[in-house]
């Protein structure tokens, strides 16, 4: 050793010492490792949801039909309007409970902590602070459509172009964009 | 004195004699209380001191430290309330599976159709309500008799620790019976750890670690990215292994410390 203040014995020293701390350390790491599992046996967020003709159109004096059927194993509720279909993720944006929905009012309530949306996903009432998400909608060859949660698929509104005034909670920009594909498939009258 | 020793002993004397003799003059006793009848003073410390059972009881206890005038001794309480929790639990082990399928019904059945198990189940639940209560009680009365103060900051930073202990014994056992109630309570709960700092994946700075739903320190917790049986499982390891275990050697540490400190007044 050129370097006269590294002794023998401090060498060996920090060898040592240096040597248990990586060993400790990966067995650190690796215990932490441990408690992240491999595989998931929770549900697809691809799923295919059918044809849109399947989802009933609104009549007479309601503007949108909530349709439930994939609220207890996807958490989605597919919705359909007079112009087509969107989907919303059934995740209360605050803690993260699945609301109800209340077809008399109209309204999505959580009954954790009473965050109130409405048919937009825009939170009305409550300590939400940010709309329902939506899953991606695609159609496939055979013309049913694939719905896409989770990370690949949801649209979280951008809060930075979020005005909250009134009733309404999506700013224009953001309103032009869930009203389109892929998160909202528009289909002829 | 001298008179005394001079006297003729009775028959039952005798008897007595030979009685406590085969009972103590032989190694099993000797190897358990190690000093003969604790006839002085002296003898009773070293009974303390030399005991394995009791060398966790201080030798001497000051008149004023078994007066229970401010909280009934309420950290002995939750000690008492602690081994209660361990013993029905334990029983409640018997019968309950934490499966996705079977964890509710078992709840159940222990209502319904175990014996007894409707008694055991509410023992088990007002206990650790009881517990809860208990601790922060501890807590007060310590506070209010300036009992943390010098030379026992250190056991009052144990016991906040036994106190999240206590709480996180709480939290798990809430899932187990797998009804909506616990279901949505661990939900929002463990929802909260996903906006911690860097490794929750709502939490400030997240973005620089890479952490997301399916990475973040809520998915160790739960062990996915909702609630589910794999939760469920873990619920039940931390609730009857994991914090107990802690818990216990926290409390181990917490006594040992009270016996070296000695009692600060009336408990």
């Amino acid at each position: 050793m050129a370097d006269e203040n590294l002794s023998r014995r401090r060498f060996f020293n920090l060898v040592g010492w240096g040597s248990m701390l990586a060993f400790f350390g990966g067995v650190g790491g690796a215990a932490a490792k441990f408690f992240y599992p491999g595989v998931l046996y929770e549900p697809r967020s691809t799923f295919n949801a059918g044809k849109p003709e399947e989802y009933v159109a609104p009549s007479g004096k309601e503007k949108v039909v909530v349709d439930e059927r994939w609220k207890k194993n996807q958490r989605v509720w597919i919705l359909r309007n007079d112009k087509g279909i969107y989907g919303l993720v059934g995740v209360c944006t605050h803690l993260g409970c699945t609301p109800n929905w209340f077809p008399s009012e109209g309204l999505f309530k959580c009954p954790c902590h009473g965050s109130i949306f409405n048919v937009e996903g825009e939170p009305i009432g409550g300590p939400a602070p940010e709309p329902l998400y939506r899953p991606k909608i695609s159609l496939a060859p055979d013309g049913s459509m694939i719905v896409t949660t989770g990370l690949l698929g949801i649209r979280r509104a951008n809060l930075q172009a979020v005005k909250k005034y009134a009733d309404v909670y999506f700013h224009d920009d953001e309103k032009a964009y869930i009203t389109q594909p892929p998160y909202f498939l528009p289909l002829k009258a | 004195m001298s008179e005394h020793h001079h006297q003729k002993k009775t028959p039952a004397q005798k008897t007595f004699e030979l009685l406590s003799a085969l009972l103590t003059d032989n190694p099993i006793y000797k190897s358990i209380f190690r000093t003969g009848y604790p006839s002085t003073l002296l003898k009773q410390m070293a009974v303390m001191r030399s005991s394995f059972y009791m060398h966790i009881f201080p030798t001497k206890v000051g008149e004023h430290g078994l007066r229970l005038r401010y909280s009934w001794c309420m950290g002995g309480i939750t000690f008492f309330l602690f081994l209660l929790l361990a013993l029905t639990g334990i029983l409640l082990m018997f019968y309950y599976v934490p499966e996705e399928h079977r964890a509710f019904n078992d709840m159940k059945d222990l209502r319904f159709m175990v014996p007894f198990g409707v008694i055991l189940r509410n023992m088990h639940r007002w206990a650790a309500h009881a517990m809860v209560l208990a601790v922060m009680l501890h807590m007060m009365r310590v506070f209010y008799t300036g009992s943390y103060k010098a030379p026992r900051q250190l056991n009052w930073v144990v016991g906040v620790l036994l106190l999240l202990f206590t709480l996180l014994l709480s939290f798990t056992g809430y899932l187990l019976p797998w009804d909506q109630l616990g279901f949505w309570a661990v939900t929002v709960g463990t929802n909260m750890a996903s906006a911690s700092p860097l490794v929750g994946y709502e939490g400030p700075f997240h973005e620089l670690l890479g952490v997301q739903v399916d990475n973040d320190i809520r998915f160790a917790i739960i062990g996915g990215t909702r609630i589910g049986p794999n939760a469920l499982v873990r619920a039940y390891v931390w609730h009857c292994v994991g914090i107990p275990l802690v818990a216990t050697l926290l409390m181990v540490f917490h006594f040992w410390r009270i016996r070296k400190d000695g009692f600060s007044g009336p408990l």
